[in-house]
């Protein structure tokens, strides 16, 4: 596993009520399809696709979630090893906008505080349908202190922004903690008396 | 050139005079110029050197005459020749657009014939059909007046597959009326036939005439009827299938629950109606393949789903009414919410019903993918022709038809309460494991650790045995949230209370320890840490718990392993998609990961013995060697021979110590520890050492102590400590050394394969720690 050819692999976990885009826009980030039609997803999916940013090869693997409730058991579960999530809406939705701080509530329950949080309005390209205007979701985010980006999966507009600034996000935060990691391992064979708060609940 | 040109009549040299200037390089002119007699006399020469060329040239081109005559003579010869051969080839010509003519003429009328071949037939074709269409007619009426269902439908078929042109046609003849009239009557058969088979199948049904239902079932397709037919063979199907169904259900709601298979009994109802209708497809299916052609049994099996889907949902119903499903389910809901809820509910009342959904499910999964199985194999015979396009249609069809069947549906909805339900029973099962810690003498280990693992098996086995690969794959995150926080939490915790030392520190510790463990206790409510132990007890949980964390560390790897031959097994039977392997493996190398986690908590654990129980105590022992002196002469050395003033008494402090972890701690464990302090003893030693001073036999004295010590670790450690050693060992030859330039024999060049772990400053610095070396032949060392 070690010798594959990364410098860095993000888990990317896509959250969002059911049919506001979330398997087209996976699709069309690691495959570069819309496929009309796209059934409702069954449990979890997941896809890899590896980027290259500043010549550092970045692997992510995207797990994209079922929104239906019945599903949501299963998806929770992959919330705590997720280093990044995207909460997905779907801008001519009143209904998926509203739902937002349930999910918050999820992902407060059940992610590491340490993960960063997207918030995405997804289907821009149907602009006359819009129910969310652009500034209550920025006023939301920002109330939130979350990223925000407004995406059309069908036109590509914005798919490969969302990815590729979100790894770059994921590599800057990776490399503070390594070095807040140095800093408290004490040094080897100096018998340093260890200070076990800054140890735990490192991933 | 020139001269093999020049034209052959005109005579040779004659008349050189006038023209020589284009032959001659003199020109007359010049050579009525010269005066000079050797001028002169080089112009003959010249001259005639050139007349001799010319001469040359003149007679090869005579030479050529003959040869030019006698094929002159030739030609003339064959003039007359010539002439014949036109009028021949003049002649040929006609012939061959004559014959040019002819063979067009000729294919012409062959593809006048063909055409006339073609039409031939197709008159006979007609004739036949238009023949075959009265035979139908008349054999339809006999058919159906003796009830010979099965002629009669096959004649409609005949009529049927007939060209409807050739109907048209057969009307626009001379006998139009009659074959107008006889065509209505066939139509009229066909209404008729159509709504006799479709009466008698009802009747058959009704009766549940399996003969007569297979009968008629079998007409259909004849008349063009398929969807009919099946959909109406499907409706009998289904009754059968709704009927046992409901005898089943009653046969449950009546079971004693002290039945052996009362636990289980909603699953077991489940299989049966499974297996009753794979018993169906299974017996019916060479019919619609024969009669209906391959490709049909998806329609057939849509129709069966919609009776099985109205069954599961009533077996589900009354599963969720009488185990109270959703009920237990809010409670767990609930008692996860509030942390320390008076009313929770105990984890042991959920095993069976957990058991029963993953059952439940297991059939379900199985059910699905035997008739996928038989779908895909159907169609597959069917398009073997077919475009990309309609193949994918019908993979299409499938995925709709098993993504969105009711059943998977329900079973989706049972699993998402059961995992809540699992994690939940997971994990209150461990805190009950972890409050029911027991330690045995002579175990290294105690029971919780043992007891967790089994539970966290247990639930990951249950969720496995569920063959879905998305509620496996959540159980694996789970059980590695569990291990790698909650779980983590509890020995981290212990490992903090950390490890009682003996000495002044006996009392300050103490005091931390009790307030680490009131604050934890404080924090974590569930977990009873007995109170304030006394030291031995401290001493030993702290050992316990290192060997715990090893246990776990290796513990998970075991586990990893043990699920991944597992879900191999299940998905080489053809479980989950093609996402399934991948969802495993990362879910894994997750919970592979928490292994390191508890490699690292070892790690400091054994840092923190080291820092606390170890290092106190070497340290006053390492520094006795600073009142021992080693700048001695041959009287005191003899007497440190026969009483050892401080290597053998270290030595003993130090196995005395050990004991005690080398009982308490596993091997590896252990040796880990030794290493540690080997570490220590070596950084240790160095220091005292750099702060006394060295006679010549001191530094031999010293060189004999060290030995000692080596040799008594190299038993105590299968680590090699002789690196450790290095520094100390290259300390002790220079403080052996005769005179300082002495060190130059093994300094530099002369190092031979030792490799010198000391800066030439440090060993300047060892050097000078013997009194007898003068500092000025020190510092003239060339280093």
């Amino acid at each position: 596993m070690s010798m594959e050819d990364y410098d860095f692999l993000f888990k990317i976990v896509l959250i969002g009520n059911a049919g506001v885009g979330k398997t087209c826009l996976v699709r069309r980030f690691t495959q570069g399809l819309f496929p009309p039609g796209q059934g409702a997803t069954i449990g979890v999916d997941f896809m890899i696709k590896t980027v290259e940013i500043n010549g550092e090869k970045v692997k992510l693997q995207i797990w994209d979630t079922a929104g239906q409730e019945r599903f949501r058991s299963i998806t929770q579960s992959y919330y705590r090893s997720a280093n990044a999530l995207i909460l997905t809406y779907d801008i001519t939705c009143e209904e998926s906008f509203r739902c937002l701080p349930e999910w918050l509530r999820e992902i407060e329950q059940y992610a590491s505080n340490k993960v960063i949080t997207v918030l995405v309005g997804n289907k821009i390209d149907l602009a006359d349908k819009r129910e969310v205007s652009q500034q209550r979701a920025a006023e939301f985010s920002e109330a939130q202190d979350m990223y925000y980006l407004e995406t059309s999966a069908k036109e590509s507009d914005n798919v490969e922004k969302l990815f590729l600034d979100l790894a770059c996000r994921l590599i800057s935060e990776a490399r503070q903690n390594t070095l807040v990691n140095n800093v408290a391992s004490p040094l080897p064979g100096e018998g340093k008396s260890i200070s076990y708060l800054t140890c735990c609940n490192f991933n | 050139m020139a001269a093999a040109a020049a034209p052959g009549p005109r005579a040779p040299g004659g008349d050189g005079g006038g023209s020589s200037s284009a032959s001659s390089s003199l020109s007359m002119e010049r050579i009525q110029s010269l005066t000079d007699l050797s001028d002169l006399e080089a112009a003959y020469g010249r001259l005639c050197e050139e007349e001799k060329v010319v001469q040359g040239e003149l007679d090869a081109l005579l030479e050529q005459q003959s040869t030019i005559e006698n094929k002159m003579v030739a030609l003339h010869r064959m003039g007359p020749n010539l002439q014949l051969i036109e009028g021949d080839a003049q002649q040929l010509a006609g012939m061959i657009t004559f014959t040019c003519n002819l063979a067009e003429n000729v294919s012409s009328k062959v593809r006048q014939l063909d055409l006339a071949k073609n039409r031939l037939y197709q008159a006979i074709q007609r004739a036949d059909d238009i023949l075959d269409l009265k035979f139908c007619m008349d054999g339809v009426q006999t058919a159906l007046r003796n009830e010979d269902y099965e002629q009669a439908a096959a004649h409609i078929h005949r009529y049927l597959s007939l060209d409807k042109s050739v109907i048209e046609l057969s009307r626009q003849g001379k006998e139009g009326g009659i074959i107008d009239a006889n065509l209505k009557l066939l139509q009229e058969a066909e209404q008729r036939l159509k709504t006799i088979v479709t009466e008698k199948f009802d009747m058959a049904m009704k009766q549940g005439d399996l003969p007569q239902v297979e009968r008629f079932f079998k007409i259909f397709p004849l008349l063009g009827l398929h969807e009919e037919g099946l959909s109406k063979f499907s409706e009998y199907l289904c009754k059968q299938v709704a009927s046992k169904a409901e005898e089943n259900l009653l046969l449950v709601m009546g079971t004693d629950m002290s039945d052996r298979r009362a636990a289980v009994i909603f699953a077991d109802t489940l299989t049966l109606l499974f297996e009753g209708i794979a018993r169906i497809v299974e017996t019916h299916q060479p019919i619609v393949e024969t009669y209906y052609g391959p490709g049909r049994l998806y329609t057939l099996i849509k129709h069966l789903q919609v009776e099985c889907d109205r069954q599961v949902e009533k077996v589900v119903d009354n599963f969720i009414k009488q185990r109270d499903y959703h009920r237990q389910f809010q409670q767990v809901q609930n008692s996860m919410m509030r942390s320390s809820s008076a009313e929770k509910i105990e984890p042991r009342e959920l095993d069976p019903i957990l058991t029963e959904v993953t059952l439940m499910n297991a059939r379900s999964e199985l059910y699905l993918r035997f008739i996928k199985r038989r779908i895909i194999s159907d169609f597959e015979v069917g398009d073997s022709m077919a475009s990309e396009e309609v193949k994918q249609e019908h993979q299409k069809y499938l995925d709709k038809l098993l993504n969105n069947c009711l059943l998977s549906r329900t079973m989706q909805e049972l699993i998402g309460y059961y995992i809540t339900m699992e994690e939940y029973f997971m994990r209150e099962t461990v805190n009950k494991a972890v409050a029911m810690d027991s330690y045995e003498k002579g175990q290294l280990t105690s029971s919780m650790v043992d007891d967790v693992f089994y539970i966290v098996k247990k639930c990951i086995g249950r969720a496995l045995s569920s063959s879905s690969i998305d509620c496996l794959c959540a159980m694996i995150n789970h059980s590695t949230t569990e291990l790698e926080s909650d779980f983590r939490e509890v020995l981290y915790n212990k490992l903090k209370q950390g490890f009682p030392a003996t000495t002044f520190q006996d009392f300050q510790r103490g005091v931390t320890s009790a307030v680490s463990i009131m604050h934890s206790s404080l924090q974590q409510g569930k977990f009873d840490t007995k109170g304030i132990e006394s030291t031995d007890e401290a001493k030993q949980s702290f050992l316990v718990t290192l060997n715990n964390v090893e246990v776990c560390s290796e513990n998970i790897m075991t586990l990893k392993k043990t699920l991944e031959s597992d879900c191999t097994k299940l998905l080489s039977q053809g479980f989950g998609g093609e996402q399934a392997q991948a969802k495993i493996d990362s879910c894994l190398s997750d919970m592979a990961a928490v292994s390191n986690k508890f490699r690292d908590l070892l790690q400091e654990g054994l840092n923190e013995l080291n820092s606390t129980a170890i290092k106190p105590q070497v340290k006053p022992w390492i520094n006795l060697f600073l009142s021992v002196s080693h700048n001695i002469e041959e009287e005191e050395f003899s007497d440190y021979e026969a009483n050892d003033p401080w290597v053998q008494q270290f030595i003993v402090n130090l196995e005395q110590q050990m004991t005690e972890f080398k009982v308490g701690l596993s091997p590896v464990i252990y040796d880990t520890l030794t290493g540690l302090m080997t570490s220590l003893i070596a950084i240790e030693l160095e220091k005292v050492l750099l702060k006394s001073t060295f006679s010549r036999l001191g530094g031999l004295q010293f060189d004999k102590e060290l030995r000692s010590l080596i040799a008594y670790l190299t038993t105590v450690t299968t680590w090699t400590i002789r690196d450790k050693f290095a520094r100390l060992s290259q300390m002790a030859t220079i403080l052996n050394l005769e005179r300082v330039t002495e060190i130059l024999d093994y300094w530099g060049p002369n190092s031979g394969p030792l490799t010198w772990r000391l800066t030439p400053a440090e060993v300047r610095q060892v050097l000078a720690l013997r009194i007898d070396f003068r500092s000025e032949d020190i510092k003239r060392l060339r280093l």
